[in-house]
């Protein structure tokens, strides 16, 4: 079952695995070793595409509309309150 | 104040200020978890999307530019006594007097080793795949200048792919420079060579184009410093 939470979490990963690729990449910038840059324009870039997929799924569910009436203040520290409030206020 | 002094170091430093803002952006969102609202969206597809992207295409483009530099292929240190020889002024080896040229200059074992053909950039990157793979399965664990350490079973040669082609001389030495001409090996082998059937290598051998290479009958260190050794690099490239 797809929730808010759910959504709320893909963003999170996405976050995460960004912040991978954006170490991987930086790191194949400041050291362009051999391993290091093959590294980069890989594993990287490949981190970095599957965490835009990511992002651009959960934009989509919550476009859809799923779980607008979750609540979801009591998981991981997220704030439920005006969630989506700034589209109301469009 | 900084200065940028080629568009390889401009392109370093976009993707570095890109990874900034992009990371600004993320930690900000992990550390506020503000709502996923209009605002937020738009600048997490920023934070995800715009800037990484921004990072790989230059970091890419400079990637790929640093990979041109002797530098670079010298990072390897079994290309050591390469790499080292094509740097040294006082050497008068093929490839250090076709690096102190300057349409070789830095990236002196690209113009000379890259393929000469269509998709040549590529088939050079893939092959340079194939060297790492070398490198790290056969030749890591080497002496400093890819020498087998004490015990160690002698080490594969560092051999090309595939022989070295003609087009990769000619495509500065036209075979048309009077200069060039005026030597009679190349006069009399001229439509051989043209041909490929006479290959510029098969006189210009290994051991005068890299003379420290294992593979060439050196040892891969720099030459003992002596009287007859010139002070100076010579002038003037090869025609």
């Amino acid at each position: 079952m797809i929730s808010r939470l759910t959504i709320r979490r893909l963003v999170l990963i996405s976050i995460i695995t960004t912040l991978v690729s954006l170490v991987l990449m930086v790191a194949g910038i400041v050291y362009p070793k051999p391993l290091l840059l093959v590294l980069s324009m890989s594993m990287g870039q490949l981190f970095g595409t599957l965490s835009l997929a990511l992002y651009l799924l959960a934009i989509v569910l919550d476009l859809q509309g799923v779980g607008e009436h979750d609540d979801i203040r009591p998981h991981i520290g997220f704030e439920g309150e005006g969630e989506g409030e700034d589209e109301k206020q469009v | 104040m900084y200065e940028i002094h080629s568009v390889e170091e401009l392109l370093k430093l976009t993707a570095l200020a890109a990874a900034g803002i992009s990371a600004a952006i993320l930690v900000w969102y992990l550390v506020r978890r503000p709502p996923l609202g209009r605002l937020t969206k738009v600048l997490l597809l920023f934070g995800l999307g715009v800037m990484p992207l921004g990072v790989a295409l230059t970091g890419n483009i400079s990637g790929f530019e640093y990979t041109l530099k002797r530098q670079f292929c010298g990072s390897c240190h079994v290309m050591l006594p390469y790499t080292e020889d094509a740097a040294d002024p006082g050497s008068n080896s093929l490839a250090a007097i076709h690096s102190r040229n300057h349409s070789f200059g830095e990236e002196s074992c690209y113009n000379c080793h890259a393929d000469y053909q269509m998709f040549g950039t590529m088939t050079t990157k893939v092959n340079g795949l194939r060297h790492l793979f070398h490198y790290v399965t056969e030749y890591a664990n080497s002496g400093p200048y890819g020498e087998p350490l004490p015990g160690q079973a002698k080490l594969p040669a560092i051999h090309m792919y595939k022989p070295f082609q003609n087009g990769m001389c000619t495509r500065c030495h036209s075979t048309t420079a009077p200069n060039w001409m005026a030597n009679q090996d190349h006069a009399g082998m001229l439509d051989d060579l043209r041909k490929g059937d006479a290959k510029c290598v098969d006189c210009h051998t290994g051991e005068k184009i890299h003379p420290r290479a294992f593979a060439h009958g050196g040892n891969g260190r720099p030459p003992v410093a002596d009287a007859s050794r010139p002070a100076e690099a010579p002038k003037g490239a090869h025609p």
